[in-house]
């Protein structure tokens, strides 16, 4: 694998969710949310830091896969808000080197085997201390000592990127429209802001899609906006999953009070 | 694995071939401090645009710059396949990356890249064509990339190359869009990256606009940037933009 891990994210779309459109139309449809999903979120730039198992060797893949099953809308924000709630919720297990090391045998061996074994560990262990820093150990291999839902959170799971639409219905806009204000209103601008803790806002990805003209100023007036608007949008996600996590260890621990 | 065709009378090849790794003459060994290599970073490519480079086609154009090479076809307005009544006309764009175009080979099948790069050149022209005035038909805008210098390269080019062919097929536009790649690198804008820089890059914006009524029709924005630095980069694509629809308004006078 690439060192450092990868992170593929693949939109799918049910037939339900787009029962006017054809099979090709849907799969280019699929196309179009998968590829701007994927730019976006996989960018160098937002790119977790505990991915790699081994360095060089060995680094976890993360697989986001969406499914769509009904659209009635501005299923761009909540693709972005479905992805970064599942990031947030990503644990990466934790993992241990392991080294394969033949064992070495003294030349004059009693026949003894497992005096033998005794012996040769302990020449080892004077050969090669393992307190010995000067000579790295070099895994080749990992063993994964946790299991289920435990493991380190994945990194950077502040920095995942909220988006929101605008549609605009120039000099206006309007948010969140549902399909028929869709269909009116074709032209779109679909911003994904990043927020760190107390750093100003990040624009993660900007598209105009669909058919329709901007001049330059509004354009600039719209993202500005929209920087707001995310902020607002991020803030309450925020405090949902925040929510959540309370209620879940909450939970465990009520349940881990139940049956002792 | 027994997909393979394990031809025992014949001697077979490895299972796995890998394009070889050539010593890149240039090696992009940048570090925060450095200047841009070769170029100004306010500077773009040279452009070599050629309108009416196929016969056949109502309108074609061929643009290159540096490592980008693309061809570009129209065809239309013709009509449409379609038996349903559309009071507007279509216009349908086509990309196909030939398979020697990028580092390693593409297969000829169409895959996501190729209909991303059409969505994204569909997007930054339509509003420019006239398609109120073309009921029932379609224009067709085919683009060939021969070589590849990073994707936004060849969003930029492609504007560039499709306007170009569109306007010598004599189709009715509201005026030629123009398109302008940007990177921030460091804290400097870099215009028109390579494949390289873009990578390099912490963040990139293509902008396609219209020159000549003062709109912006797309904006592809992908990686970090903060919105000081869209601003800018918004600016100087724009500038950038007026100074090649010079270069092209002079190769269409020319060709004609």
């Amino acid at each position: 694998g690439k060192d450092g891990g990868r992170i593929v994210c693949t939109v799918a779309c049910s037939p339900s969710a787009y029962p006017h459109l054809s099979s090709s139309a849907l799969d280019d449809i699929q196309a179009d949310l998968t590829s701007l999903l994927h730019q976006t979120i996989s960018h160098s730039s937002l790119h977790p830091s505990n991915l790699t198992i081994l360095k060089s060797k060995k680094s976890w893949l993360l697989n986001l896969d969406v499914l769509v099953l009904s659209d009635a809308g501005n299923i761009l924000d909540a693709l972005f808000m479905a992805s970064r709630a599942a990031l947030w919720d990503t644990r990466v297990p934790r993992t241990r080197g392991v080294e394969y090391k033949a064992p070495t045998r003294k030349d004059t061996g009693k026949d003894k085997e497992d005096m033998n074994v005794d012996e040769d560990e302990h020449e080892n262990a004077q050969k090669q201390s393992g307190f010995d820093t000067r000579v790295l150990p070099k895994a080749t291999d990992f063993e994964l000592p946790d299991y289920w839902d435990e493991g380190e959170v994945l990194d950077g799971r502040e920095r995942w990127p909220v988006a929101i639409t605008l549609n605009i219905e120039s000099p206006t806009h309007f948010l969140d429209a549902t399909a028929q204000e869709e269909a009116a209103s074709p032209l779109k601008l679909l911003l994904a802001f990043s927020f760190h803790d107390g750093q100003p806002a990040v624009l993660q990805g900007m598209r105009m899609l669909g058919p329709g003209e901007l001049t330059p100023s509004h354009l600039k007036e719209l993202v500005k906006v929209g920087e707001n608007y995310a902020r607002e949008l991020f803030v309450a996600l925020n405090a949902k999953l925040k929510d959540e996590d309370v209620r879940r260890t909450q939970k465990a621990r009520e349940r881990f009070e139940l049956h002792r | 694995m027994a997909q393979a065709s394990f031809d025992r009378r014949r001697i077979n090849g490895p299972e796995e071939s890998h394009p070889p790794i050539f010593d890149d003459a240039e090696n992009l060994f940048w570090t925060l401090g450095q200047s841009r290599k070769a170029r100004n970073p306010t500077d773009i490519r040279p452009i070599f645009l050629q309108p009416g480079l196929i016969d056949q086609a109502n309108g074609s154009a061929y643009v290159e710059t540096e490592r980008t090479k693309i061809a570009c076809a129209v065809y239309g307005p013709r009509q449409s396949k379609n038996n349903a009544y559309n009071e507007k006309g279509k216009l349908n764009v086509e990309v196909k990356f030939a398979p020697f175009s990028c580092g390693h080979r593409k297969a000829p099948i169409r895959d996501a890249e190729d209909r991303s790069l059409a969505m994204a050149i569909h997007q930054a022209l339509v509003p420019s064509v006239r398609l109120e005035l073309l009921p029932k038909s379609t224009i067709d805008v085919f683009l060939t990339i021969i070589e590849a210098d990073g994707m936004e390269g060849c969003i930029a080019s492609g504007v560039v190359a499709a306007s170009t062919a569109l306007a010598d097929a004599g189709v009715e536009m509201l005026g030629l869009v123009m398109s302008c790649a940007s990177s921030i690198v460091g804290r400097e804008i870099w215009l028109d990256p390579t494949e390289g820089e873009a990578q390099l890059a912490k963040g990139t914006l293509v902008l396609s606009c219209m020159p000549a009524v003062n709109t912006v029709t797309s904006v592809w924005q992908s990686g970090q940037m903060s919105l000081g630095e869209v601003s800018e980069c918004m600016d100087a694509c724009h500038e950038r933009c007026t100074d090649i629809h010079f270069v092209v308004a002079q190769a269409l006078r020319d060709h004609v």
